[in-house]
Protein backbone atom coordinates (compact mmCIF):
# COMPACT_ATOMS: atom_id res chain seq x y z
CA UNK A 1 0.00 0.00 0.00
CA UNK A 2 2.87 2.12 0.59
CA UNK A 3 3.18 2.61 -3.45
CA UNK A 4 -0.73 4.08 -3.53
CA UNK A 5 0.41 7.14 -1.14
CA UNK A 6 3.64 7.59 -3.40
CA UNK A 7 1.31 8.41 -6.44
CA UNK A 8 -0.92 10.43 -4.59
CA UNK A 9 2.29 12.34 -3.38
CA UNK A 10 3.60 12.51 -6.88
CA UNK A 11 0.49 13.87 -8.56
CA UNK A 12 -0.04 16.20 -5.79
CA UNK A 13 3.30 17.53 -6.12
CA UNK A 14 2.76 17.64 -9.94
CA UNK A 15 -0.44 19.49 -9.23
CA UNK A 16 1.68 21.90 -7.52
CA UNK A 17 4.23 22.50 -10.14
CA UNK A 18 1.80 22.89 -12.54
CA UNK A 19 -0.13 25.52 -10.80
CA UNK A 20 3.17 27.39 -9.70
CA UNK A 21 4.15 27.14 -13.39
CA UNK A 22 0.74 28.67 -14.99
CA UNK A 23 0.26 32.40 -15.19
CA UNK A 24 -2.96 32.96 -13.91
CA UNK A 25 -5.17 34.89 -16.74
CA UNK A 26 -7.80 36.25 -13.89
CA UNK A 27 -8.75 36.44 -10.50
CA UNK A 28 -11.95 36.54 -8.86
CA UNK A 29 -11.07 37.32 -5.44
CA UNK A 30 -7.37 38.17 -5.11
CA UNK A 31 -8.24 38.69 -1.37
CA UNK A 32 -9.19 35.64 -0.26
CA UNK A 33 -8.05 33.24 -3.30
CA UNK A 34 -4.22 34.45 -4.62
CA UNK A 35 -3.56 30.85 -5.35
CA UNK A 36 -6.94 30.89 -8.27
CA UNK A 37 -4.73 29.72 -10.90
CA UNK A 38 -3.59 27.03 -8.81
CA UNK A 39 -7.22 26.06 -7.58
CA UNK A 40 -8.40 25.76 -10.82
CA UNK A 41 -6.36 23.58 -11.97
CA UNK A 42 -6.81 21.22 -9.03
CA UNK A 43 -10.60 22.07 -9.10
CA UNK A 44 -10.27 20.47 -13.11
CA UNK A 45 -8.48 17.74 -11.81
CA UNK A 46 -11.01 17.09 -9.53
CA UNK A 47 -13.77 17.04 -12.15
CA UNK A 48 -11.90 14.67 -14.31
CA UNK A 49 -11.61 12.22 -11.47
CA UNK A 50 -15.15 12.77 -10.78
CA UNK A 51 -16.07 11.03 -13.94
CA UNK A 52 -15.01 8.02 -12.30
CA UNK A 53 -16.26 8.68 -8.89
CA UNK A 54 -19.50 10.00 -9.44
CA UNK A 55 -21.08 6.88 -11.31
CA UNK A 56 -19.96 4.66 -8.69
CA UNK A 57 -22.13 6.99 -6.07
CA UNK A 58 -24.90 7.17 -8.17
CA UNK A 59 -25.01 3.17 -8.16
CA UNK A 60 -23.95 3.15 -4.60
CA UNK A 61 -27.01 5.81 -3.94
CA UNK A 62 -29.13 3.22 -6.01
CA UNK A 63 -28.39 0.15 -4.22
CA UNK A 64 -28.14 1.41 -0.62
CA UNK A 65 -31.49 1.26 1.00
CA UNK A 66 -31.61 5.19 2.65
CA UNK A 67 -31.87 3.54 6.60
CA UNK A 68 -28.61 1.75 5.94
CA UNK A 69 -26.70 5.10 4.18
CA UNK A 70 -27.89 6.83 7.07
CA UNK A 71 -26.28 3.90 9.39
CA UNK A 72 -23.05 4.35 7.39
CA UNK A 73 -23.02 8.24 7.71
CA UNK A 74 -23.22 7.99 11.47
CA UNK A 75 -21.01 5.30 11.64
CA UNK A 76 -18.43 7.77 9.95
CA UNK A 77 -19.32 10.61 11.77
CA UNK A 78 -18.62 8.53 15.32
CA UNK A 79 -14.98 7.87 14.06
CA UNK A 80 -14.39 11.73 13.53
CA UNK A 81 -15.53 11.78 17.33
CA UNK A 82 -11.96 11.41 18.89
CA UNK A 83 -10.58 14.45 16.46
CA UNK A 84 -13.43 16.66 17.79
CA UNK A 85 -12.79 16.48 21.33
CA UNK A 86 -9.25 16.62 20.96
CA UNK A 87 -10.27 20.03 19.32
CA UNK A 88 -13.01 20.99 21.66
CA UNK A 89 -10.12 20.74 24.52
CA UNK A 90 -7.82 22.62 22.35
CA UNK A 91 -10.59 25.12 22.66
CA UNK A 92 -10.95 25.18 26.02
CA UNK A 93 -14.58 24.09 25.17
CA UNK A 94 -14.59 21.08 28.50
CA UNK A 95 -18.52 20.49 28.64
CA UNK A 96 -18.76 20.21 25.24
CA UNK A 97 -15.47 17.96 25.38
CA UNK A 98 -17.27 15.88 28.08
CA UNK A 99 -20.15 15.52 25.53
CA UNK A 100 -18.81 14.29 22.77
CA UNK A 101 -16.68 11.64 24.84
CA UNK A 102 -19.76 10.36 25.99
CA UNK A 103 -21.60 9.86 22.49
CA UNK A 104 -18.21 8.23 21.58
CA UNK A 105 -18.72 5.58 24.05
CA UNK A 106 -22.52 5.03 24.17
CA UNK A 107 -22.48 5.48 19.93
CA UNK A 108 -19.82 2.73 19.73
CA UNK A 109 -21.14 0.30 22.15
CA UNK A 110 -24.60 0.82 22.30
CA UNK A 111 -25.24 2.09 18.85
CA UNK A 112 -23.21 -0.86 17.08
CA UNK A 113 -20.14 0.84 16.15
CA UNK A 114 -21.49 4.01 15.66
CA UNK A 115 -24.60 2.93 13.06
CA UNK A 116 -26.62 3.86 15.46
CA UNK A 117 -26.94 7.75 16.73
CA UNK A 118 -28.02 6.89 20.44
CA UNK A 119 -26.63 9.47 21.90
CA UNK A 120 -28.29 11.96 19.69
CA UNK A 121 -31.69 10.21 20.92
CA UNK A 122 -30.18 10.66 24.47
CA UNK A 123 -30.22 14.35 23.87
CA UNK A 124 -26.75 14.40 23.82
CA UNK A 125 -25.68 16.96 21.15
CA UNK A 126 -23.53 16.85 18.43
CA UNK A 127 -20.34 18.99 18.06
CA UNK A 128 -18.03 19.26 15.09
CA UNK A 129 -14.67 20.75 15.62
CA UNK A 130 -11.35 20.27 13.30
CA UNK A 131 -7.52 21.34 13.79
CA UNK A 132 -8.86 23.90 11.08
CA UNK A 133 -11.18 25.26 13.82
CA UNK A 134 -9.23 25.44 16.29
CA UNK A 135 -6.43 27.12 14.91
CA UNK A 136 -9.30 29.68 13.91
CA UNK A 137 -10.18 30.58 17.22
CA UNK A 138 -6.68 31.04 18.57
CA UNK A 139 -6.20 34.12 15.98
CA UNK A 140 -5.54 32.45 12.16
CA UNK A 141 -9.17 33.32 11.51
CA UNK A 142 -8.49 34.12 7.92
CA UNK A 143 -6.32 31.71 5.65
CA UNK A 144 -6.66 31.68 1.60
CA UNK A 145 -8.42 29.19 -0.04
CA UNK A 146 -6.97 25.95 -1.30
CA UNK A 147 -8.27 22.93 -3.64
CA UNK A 148 -6.94 20.41 -2.92
CA UNK A 149 -6.54 17.16 -4.45
CA UNK A 150 -9.44 14.43 -3.89
CA UNK A 151 -10.45 15.99 -1.10
CA UNK A 152 -11.75 19.65 -2.93
CA UNK A 153 -12.21 22.76 -1.32
CA UNK A 154 -10.52 23.75 1.87
CA UNK A 155 -7.84 26.72 2.98
CA UNK A 156 -4.20 27.04 3.39
CA UNK A 157 -5.38 26.29 7.70
CA UNK A 158 -7.67 24.14 7.39
CA UNK A 159 -5.65 21.96 4.78
CA UNK A 160 -2.65 21.76 7.57
CA UNK A 161 -5.18 21.42 9.75
CA UNK A 162 -6.39 18.47 8.11
CA UNK A 163 -3.31 16.41 8.17
CA UNK A 164 -2.46 17.24 11.23
CA UNK A 165 -5.83 15.76 12.18
CA UNK A 166 -5.33 12.15 10.27
CA UNK A 167 -2.40 11.21 12.24
CA UNK A 168 -4.56 10.37 15.19
CA UNK A 169 -8.04 9.82 13.66
CA UNK A 170 -9.16 6.50 14.47
CA UNK A 171 -9.22 4.94 10.91
CA UNK A 172 -5.81 5.39 10.46
CA UNK A 173 -4.52 4.18 14.46
CA UNK A 174 -6.88 1.13 14.39
CA UNK A 175 -7.33 0.04 10.65
CA UNK A 176 -4.34 -0.72 8.58
CA UNK A 177 -3.13 -1.63 4.77
CA UNK A 178 -6.05 -2.23 2.42
CA UNK A 179 -8.63 -1.97 5.30
CA UNK A 180 -7.80 1.42 6.06
CA UNK A 181 -7.65 2.41 2.27
CA UNK A 182 -10.97 0.58 1.66
CA UNK A 183 -12.71 2.81 4.88
CA UNK A 184 -10.85 6.26 3.17
CA UNK A 185 -12.44 5.27 0.00
CA UNK A 186 -15.37 3.67 1.52
CA UNK A 187 -15.97 7.27 2.97
CA UNK A 188 -15.06 9.30 -0.22
CA UNK A 189 -18.24 7.71 -2.39
CA UNK A 190 -20.26 8.01 0.81
CA UNK A 191 -19.79 11.62 0.74
CA UNK A 192 -19.84 12.07 -2.41
CA UNK A 193 -23.39 10.93 -2.92
CA UNK A 194 -24.53 12.83 -0.20
CA UNK A 195 -23.80 15.67 -2.89
CA UNK A 196 -25.88 14.26 -5.90
CA UNK A 197 -28.48 16.28 -5.36
CA UNK A 198 -26.16 19.13 -5.97
CA UNK A 199 -24.78 18.71 -9.19
CA UNK A 200 -27.15 20.17 -11.50
CA UNK A 201 -27.07 23.07 -9.70
CA UNK A 202 -23.63 23.20 -9.61
CA UNK A 203 -22.81 22.60 -13.46
CA UNK A 204 -25.67 25.01 -14.48
CA UNK A 205 -23.84 27.77 -12.45
CA UNK A 206 -22.38 30.67 -14.42
CA UNK A 207 -18.65 29.87 -12.80
CA UNK A 208 -18.98 26.53 -10.99
CA UNK A 209 -15.61 26.94 -9.40
CA UNK A 210 -17.04 30.15 -7.97
CA UNK A 211 -20.05 28.92 -6.46
CA UNK A 212 -18.20 25.90 -4.93
CA UNK A 213 -15.59 28.19 -3.53
CA UNK A 214 -18.70 30.59 -2.15
CA UNK A 215 -20.45 27.75 -0.44
CA UNK A 216 -17.71 26.63 1.48
CA UNK A 217 -16.32 29.60 2.38
CA UNK A 218 -19.34 30.48 4.01
CA UNK A 219 -20.19 27.44 5.58
CA UNK A 220 -16.34 27.14 6.77
CA UNK A 221 -17.12 30.48 8.76
CA UNK A 222 -20.37 29.41 10.23
CA UNK A 223 -18.30 26.26 11.44
CA UNK A 224 -15.54 28.30 12.49
CA UNK A 225 -18.19 30.62 14.68
CA UNK A 226 -20.33 27.30 15.80
CA UNK A 227 -23.43 28.48 14.17
CA UNK A 228 -23.73 31.69 14.75
CA UNK A 229 -21.01 34.13 12.22
CA UNK A 230 -21.44 38.02 12.89
CA UNK A 231 -24.09 39.26 10.56
CA UNK A 232 -22.87 39.84 6.57
CA UNK A 233 -22.42 43.82 5.68
CA UNK A 234 -25.25 44.67 2.72
CA UNK A 235 -24.18 47.87 2.76
CA UNK A 236 -20.74 47.25 1.21
CA UNK A 237 -22.26 45.58 -1.50
CA UNK A 238 -24.33 48.62 -2.55
CA UNK A 239 -21.75 50.99 -3.05
CA UNK A 240 -20.32 51.95 -6.31
CA UNK A 241 -16.86 51.52 -5.80
CA UNK A 242 -16.83 48.01 -4.10
CA UNK A 243 -15.33 45.81 -6.09
CA UNK A 244 -13.76 42.14 -4.06
CA UNK A 245 -11.10 41.58 -7.47
CA UNK A 246 -10.05 44.92 -6.68
CA UNK A 247 -6.71 44.36 -3.89
CA UNK A 248 -3.84 43.62 -5.77
CA UNK A 249 -2.19 41.22 -3.42
CA UNK A 250 -3.20 39.32 -0.54
CA UNK A 251 -1.44 39.64 3.16
CA UNK A 252 -3.48 36.11 3.99
CA UNK A 253 -1.37 33.30 4.96
CA UNK B 1 -32.31 17.59 -1.71
CA UNK B 2 -31.92 19.02 1.97
CA UNK B 3 -30.70 22.74 0.51
CA UNK B 4 -33.85 23.04 -1.61
CA UNK B 5 -36.16 21.93 1.00
CA UNK B 6 -34.71 24.44 3.42
CA UNK B 7 -35.11 27.60 0.89
CA UNK B 8 -38.25 25.96 0.08
CA UNK B 9 -38.91 26.50 3.77
CA UNK B 10 -37.42 29.84 3.53
CA UNK B 11 -40.21 31.53 1.90
CA UNK B 12 -42.84 29.02 3.52
CA UNK B 13 -41.89 30.29 6.65
CA UNK B 14 -42.94 34.04 5.78
CA UNK B 15 -45.58 33.26 3.18
CA UNK B 16 -49.09 34.19 4.81
CA UNK B 17 -52.52 33.94 3.69
CA UNK B 18 -53.26 37.48 4.43
CA UNK B 19 -52.00 37.81 7.66
CA UNK B 20 -49.79 40.11 6.97
CA UNK B 21 -52.32 43.18 6.92
CA UNK B 22 -54.00 42.10 10.18
CA UNK B 23 -50.47 41.91 11.96
CA UNK B 24 -48.65 44.90 12.78
CA UNK B 25 -45.86 43.06 14.28
CA UNK B 26 -43.37 45.60 15.20
CA UNK B 27 -40.21 42.94 15.17
CA UNK B 28 -39.68 40.64 12.58
CA UNK B 29 -39.37 37.49 15.00
CA UNK B 30 -43.46 37.69 15.86
CA UNK B 31 -43.96 38.60 12.17
CA UNK B 32 -42.00 35.27 11.42
CA UNK B 33 -43.78 33.37 14.78
CA UNK B 34 -47.00 34.46 13.73
CA UNK B 35 -47.21 33.60 10.42
CA UNK B 36 -46.03 30.34 10.38
CA UNK B 37 -48.46 28.36 11.59
CA UNK B 38 -50.91 29.95 9.70
CA UNK B 39 -49.23 28.81 6.15
CA UNK B 40 -48.43 24.88 7.35
CA UNK B 41 -52.16 24.90 8.20
CA UNK B 42 -53.57 26.31 4.91
CA UNK B 43 -51.19 24.22 2.74
CA UNK B 44 -51.49 21.35 4.96
CA UNK B 45 -55.52 21.53 5.30
CA UNK B 46 -55.52 22.53 1.25
CA UNK B 47 -53.17 20.06 -0.10
CA UNK B 48 -55.56 18.09 -2.18
CA UNK B 49 -57.09 21.34 -3.75
CA UNK B 50 -53.49 22.66 -4.01
CA UNK B 51 -51.96 19.30 -5.64
CA UNK B 52 -55.03 19.28 -8.55
CA UNK B 53 -54.56 23.09 -8.89
CA UNK B 54 -50.99 24.47 -8.76
CA UNK B 55 -51.70 27.77 -9.81
CA UNK B 56 -54.20 28.70 -6.84
CA UNK B 57 -51.08 28.23 -4.60
CA UNK B 58 -49.02 30.15 -7.11
CA UNK B 59 -51.31 33.04 -7.13
CA UNK B 60 -51.44 32.42 -3.22
CA UNK B 61 -47.54 33.19 -2.85
CA UNK B 62 -47.26 35.66 -5.19
CA UNK B 63 -49.93 37.47 -3.55
CA UNK B 64 -48.80 36.74 -0.36
CA UNK B 65 -45.47 36.28 0.00
CA UNK B 66 -44.17 38.89 -2.45
CA UNK B 67 -45.31 42.17 -0.07
CA UNK B 68 -43.47 40.41 2.88
CA UNK B 69 -39.90 40.34 0.69
CA UNK B 70 -38.39 43.39 -0.66
CA UNK B 71 -36.93 41.58 -3.82
CA UNK B 72 -36.11 45.05 -5.30
CA UNK B 73 -33.85 45.36 -2.31
CA UNK B 74 -32.20 42.22 -3.27
CA UNK B 75 -31.71 42.22 -6.68
CA UNK B 76 -30.08 45.48 -6.47
CA UNK B 77 -27.53 43.23 -3.84
CA UNK B 78 -27.36 40.69 -6.04
CA UNK B 79 -26.56 43.21 -9.35
CA UNK B 80 -24.17 45.11 -7.07
CA UNK B 81 -21.79 47.52 -9.50
CA UNK B 82 -23.35 45.37 -12.40
CA UNK B 83 -26.20 47.24 -11.74
CA UNK B 84 -24.55 50.45 -12.57
CA UNK B 85 -25.83 52.39 -15.44
CA UNK B 86 -28.66 50.03 -16.37
CA UNK B 87 -32.10 51.43 -17.21
CA UNK B 88 -34.74 51.09 -13.55
CA UNK B 89 -36.65 48.73 -16.19
CA UNK B 90 -34.05 46.14 -16.86
CA UNK B 91 -33.46 45.88 -13.28
CA UNK B 92 -37.45 45.82 -12.74
CA UNK B 93 -37.32 42.90 -14.88
CA UNK B 94 -34.43 41.16 -13.39
CA UNK B 95 -36.52 41.70 -10.36
CA UNK B 96 -39.48 40.14 -12.17
CA UNK B 97 -37.73 37.43 -13.05
CA UNK B 98 -36.46 36.34 -10.13
CA UNK B 99 -40.15 36.72 -8.44
CA UNK B 100 -41.48 34.41 -11.19
CA UNK B 101 -38.74 31.97 -10.25
CA UNK B 102 -39.11 31.73 -6.76
CA UNK B 103 -42.87 32.16 -6.48
CA UNK B 104 -42.20 28.45 -9.15
CA UNK B 105 -40.20 27.06 -6.56
CA UNK B 106 -41.33 26.98 -3.79
CA UNK B 107 -45.24 26.32 -4.72
CA UNK B 108 -44.04 23.48 -6.21
CA UNK B 109 -41.40 22.66 -2.38
CA UNK B 110 -44.71 23.74 -0.49
CA UNK B 111 -46.87 21.11 -2.31
CA UNK B 112 -43.83 18.35 -1.68
CA UNK B 113 -42.68 19.17 1.79
CA UNK B 114 -45.10 20.86 4.05
CA UNK B 115 -46.28 17.84 5.79
CA UNK B 116 -43.04 16.41 6.71
CA UNK B 117 -41.19 19.52 8.50
CA UNK B 118 -41.14 20.91 11.49
CA UNK B 119 -39.91 24.36 12.44
CA UNK B 120 -39.20 26.64 15.06
CA UNK B 121 -38.35 30.11 15.36
CA UNK B 122 -35.66 31.44 17.89
CA UNK B 123 -36.22 34.35 20.28
CA UNK B 124 -34.23 37.72 19.35
CA UNK B 125 -31.31 38.25 21.24
CA UNK B 126 -30.49 41.30 22.91
CA UNK B 127 -31.89 44.57 21.84
CA UNK B 128 -33.67 44.61 18.40
CA UNK B 129 -31.31 46.74 16.22
CA UNK B 130 -33.79 49.36 14.64
CA UNK B 131 -33.15 48.89 10.35
CA UNK B 132 -31.40 45.29 9.72
CA UNK B 133 -31.86 42.18 12.02
CA UNK B 134 -31.97 38.67 11.39
CA UNK B 135 -34.49 36.20 12.40
CA UNK B 136 -33.10 32.59 13.04
CA UNK B 137 -35.07 29.36 12.74
CA UNK B 138 -34.60 25.98 13.20
CA UNK B 139 -35.77 23.21 10.76
CA UNK B 140 -36.28 19.51 11.90
CA UNK B 141 -36.49 17.49 8.55
CA UNK B 142 -38.23 14.35 7.54
CA UNK B 143 -34.68 12.67 8.42
CA UNK B 144 -34.37 14.12 11.72
CA UNK B 145 -32.08 16.38 11.16
CA UNK B 146 -31.67 19.97 12.12
CA UNK B 147 -30.86 22.93 10.16
CA UNK B 148 -30.48 26.13 10.92
CA UNK B 149 -32.46 28.77 8.38
CA UNK B 150 -31.53 32.72 9.04
CA UNK B 151 -33.46 35.27 7.43
CA UNK B 152 -32.12 39.02 7.11
CA UNK B 153 -34.80 41.69 7.78
CA UNK B 154 -34.43 45.26 7.14
CA UNK B 155 -36.71 47.89 7.78
CA UNK B 156 -38.48 50.12 4.71
CA UNK B 157 -41.30 52.73 5.21
CA UNK B 158 -43.85 49.36 4.73
CA UNK B 159 -41.75 47.87 7.48
CA UNK B 160 -39.59 45.08 8.01
CA UNK B 161 -38.92 43.04 4.70
CA UNK B 162 -36.67 40.19 4.27
CA UNK B 163 -34.38 40.32 1.86
CA UNK B 164 -32.25 37.37 2.20
CA UNK B 165 -32.25 33.59 3.37
CA UNK B 166 -28.97 32.35 4.80
CA UNK B 167 -28.82 28.27 5.03
CA UNK B 168 -25.87 26.91 7.12
CA UNK B 169 -24.38 29.99 7.08
CA UNK B 170 -24.28 30.16 3.24
CA UNK B 171 -26.04 33.70 2.03
CA UNK B 172 -28.32 33.55 -0.90
CA UNK B 173 -27.68 37.35 -1.67
CA UNK B 174 -24.07 36.51 -1.41
CA UNK B 175 -23.96 33.46 -3.63
CA UNK B 176 -25.94 34.23 -6.80
CA UNK B 177 -24.78 37.96 -6.27
CA UNK B 178 -21.10 36.65 -7.32
CA UNK B 179 -22.45 34.26 -10.18
CA UNK B 180 -24.75 36.67 -11.71
CA UNK B 181 -22.72 40.18 -11.36
CA UNK B 182 -19.73 38.90 -13.99
CA UNK B 183 -22.03 37.30 -15.81
CA UNK B 184 -24.31 40.40 -16.60
CA UNK B 185 -20.72 42.34 -16.82
CA UNK B 186 -19.21 39.59 -19.60
CA UNK B 187 -22.46 38.96 -21.32
CA UNK B 188 -24.80 41.84 -20.37
CA UNK B 189 -28.02 41.76 -18.21
CA UNK B 190 -30.42 40.47 -21.09
CA UNK B 191 -28.59 37.39 -21.20
CA UNK B 192 -28.98 36.78 -17.76
CA UNK B 193 -32.28 37.39 -17.58
CA UNK B 194 -33.11 35.43 -20.73
CA UNK B 195 -31.11 32.53 -18.93
CA UNK B 196 -33.24 32.62 -15.95
CA UNK B 197 -36.37 33.10 -18.34
CA UNK B 198 -35.82 29.31 -19.98
CA UNK B 199 -34.70 27.60 -16.95
CA UNK B 200 -31.34 27.05 -17.75
CA UNK B 201 -29.91 28.71 -14.34
CA UNK B 202 -31.25 27.18 -11.31
CA UNK B 203 -32.16 29.64 -8.62
CA UNK B 204 -32.45 27.79 -5.56
CA UNK B 205 -30.34 24.74 -4.57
Amino acid sequence: MHNIRSIISLIMLALLLAGCAGTQSRNTDPENDPWEGYNRKVYAFNEGMDKVVRPIAVGYDKIMPDPLQRGVGNFFRNLDAPVTYVNLVLQGKFRESADTLGRFLINSTVGLLGFIDVASRLGIPFYNEDLGQTMATWGYDDSRYLMLPFFGPSTFRDGTGRLADSFYHPVGRVFHGSNRWGLWIFRGIDTRARYLDQDTELQSAYDPYVLMRDVWMQNRLYQIYDGDPPMLDYDIYLEDDYDPAEPATSDKQ
Amino acid sequence: MKLRVLLILGVALIFSSGLSAQIQADDPVSLVESITGQIFTDVTENLEEYTANPEALEDLVRNDLMPLLDINYSARLILGRAGRGLAQEKIDEFATCMTNLLVNRYSKGLLDFSSEIKLQVLPQRGDLNPKLTRVRTRVTLPNGGEAPVDYAFHKTPEGWKAFDVVIEGISYITTYRNQIMPEVQANGIDSVIERLNTGQMQLAE
